[in-house]
């Protein structure tokens, strides 16, 4: 316990004790705030629009169907192998440009948005789900094809925007 | 009804004589040896301690999390019962149905004994506190040494604890507690002895009564602080928790413990606590007096006063180093309270 060389030791005590009573008067005042906790199943936080929440093929208002064309480039920059795109058949057995399955599986999803930022059709889009927990690990393998998501609210007007061309690229 | 009821709360002492004697009277008449009532009598006044114990650990605790949560701009345990109350009892009754692991290479008598010397010493201290006016087991007319002789004792368990889990981190945690509440024992016991010079007496009942309606806090404020202080670093809490050190030694002597050997540490730590403050208050505070509330509730409120005081430190401030530690008792704490004690001396002569 050196004091600084400037403060003799009855004025290195008095100073430790103000500033020890600096630190309770700290503590003491944050005391009197209201708590900044947010009672989670009750209450919740508007999520920000870029929030990172599972993934998801929302249905073109316009198109009335998805925007993918199995293009598959998700499917080969996604890090974990999260993405199996089965393609669709004519009546002729040709492979059509529209997936008939496109298997998510959230169970190795990093939520890296890779496969959002690679799809050139703006396709894919992470939604703001976050409460993911299944009972079987079944449930974790999504049909996102199946499904048919209807995007909502903020996020769906940004991803309209984002695909018209109105908003910048992230 | 009325009159019962009041006697009940503020003439405390008057009831329970009465009591006692129309007990011993009716014993006697029926030739039965005294000595049996009286260890029912005492029998009682130790399941009365025993379960203010169990009941004021649980509180202390939710109190804690609370004021933490508060000065962190948290909530708090909210969940269970009305304000979280009942958190405690939760865990508590988890705790319980624990599996009790012995480590292989323990000491395993002395790893089983250890919590319990330390409940214990920190039980026995309940025997002097004075809870209200005559509300005390045994006024002890050394009740001041023996306060202070047996809250010494908890180091013999805490060592215990420390060198039976044959850990290095519980043997670590054992000694450095052990060196702390030696070093911390002796500002307080001269800090007491100037309360006691102030007092004429080592009988808590007659320093109660002795103090002026403010108490000696305003007579004493160095010696106050020097006592919480050191009875903070004795209990091993707030920025004196080395013993603990999470950060360095995992958990300390409590390392190897877990399930009901754990609570029973964690109940003699908030006890000690709980007892940090009821001496506290007991000594420069005035005790059980106070205007119009019954003096259980003044004890109460002024206990629970100097708990908050040393949960309020221990939320703020960052621990302090091994050799700092030692410091601060050696170099600062021991000369302020001799200085103390000296001064104290003198005017008591002089005036």
């Amino acid at each position: 316990m050196e004091a600084p060389a400037r403060y003799g030791p009855l004025r290195s005590v008095l100073s430790g004790i103000a500033s020890l009573g600096k630190g309770l008067w700290i503590t003491l005042s944050y005391m009197f705030r209201a708590p900044i906790t947010v009672q989670y199943p009750e209450q919740r936080v508007v999520l920000p629009l870029r929030f990172r929440g599972r993934l998801v093929m929302p249905i073109d208002p316009e198109k009335g169907s998805t925007r993918c064309t199995a293009c598959v480039r998700c499917v080969r920059i996604c890090p974990n192998h999260s993405i199996d795109v089965v393609k669709d058949t004519g009546p002729d057995g040709a492979p059509l440009s529209k997936p008939a399955k496109y298997l998510y599986n959230l169970g190795t999803c990093m939520f890296c948005n890779l496969c959002v930022e690679v799809c050139p059709f703006f396709a894919l889009v992470m939604s703001d789900e976050h409460e993911l927990a299944t009972t079987d690990r079944k449930g974790l393998v999504l049909d996102l094809v199946t499904e048919k998501h209807h995007l909502t609210g903020k996020k769906a007007v940004w991803w309209q925007r984002k695909f018209r061309g109105l908003e910048p690229e992230d | 009804m009325g009159g019962f009821l009041y006697d009940l709360f503020y003439n405390t002492d008057r009831l329970l004589n009465g009591w006692s004697t129309a007990a011993h009277q009716s014993w006697a008449a029926r030739g039965w040896p005294p000595v049996i009532l009286d260890g029912l009598l005492q029998l009682a006044w130790a399941v009365a301690a025993g379960v203010f114990l169990t009941v004021n650990a649980l509180f202390i605790i939710w109190f804690e999390r609370k004021v933490a949560a508060r000065i962190q701009i948290r909530r708090g345990p909210n969940r269970v019962g009305p304000w979280g109350l009942l958190q405690t009892l939760a865990d508590t009754g988890k705790m319980l149905i624990k599996e009790d692991i012995v480590p292989d290479a323990a000491d395993r008598a002395v790893f089983r004994a250890a919590p319990l010397l330390v409940l214990v010493s920190t039980f026995m201290l309940f025997v002097v506190l004075p809870f209200g006016k005559g509300l005390v087991p045994a006024d002890l007319n050394v009740g001041l040494v023996y306060f202070l002789a047996i809250g010494g004792l908890s180091v013999i368990g805490i060592l215990a604890g420390g060198w039976a889990s044959n850990n290095k981190y519980s043997l670590m945690g054992g000694m450095r507690s052990a060196a702390q509440i030696v070093s911390y024992e002796v500002p307080a016991v001269l800090t007491v002895l100037s309360v006691a010079l102030l007092a004429g007496s080592l009988k808590l009942g007659d320093i109660v009564r002795a103090q002026p309606a403010y108490g000696y806090v305003l007579l004493q404020p160095i010696g106050f602080l020097l006592f919480l202080t050191a009875s903070n670093a004795e209990i091993n809490r707030g920025p004196f928790d080395l013993p603990e050190a999470d950060s360095e030694l995992v958990s300390g002597f409590l390392t190897e413990y877990s399930g009901m050997r754990f609570a029973f540490f964690l109940l003699a730590e908030y006890t000690n606590l709980f007892l940090s403050g009821a001496f506290a208050a007991t000594l420069f505070l005035g005790g059980w007096r106070g205007p119009l509330l019954p003096p259980v509730a003044w004890f109460l409120l002024k206990s629970y006063f100097v708990v908050f005081l040393l949960i309020w430190v221990r939320w703020t401030f960052p621990r302090l180093r091994v050799d700092h530690l030692m410091e601060l008792s050696w170099k600062v704490l021991l000369p302020l309270a001799l200085a103390n004690l000296l001064v104290t001396a003198v005017l008591v002569k002089v005036l």
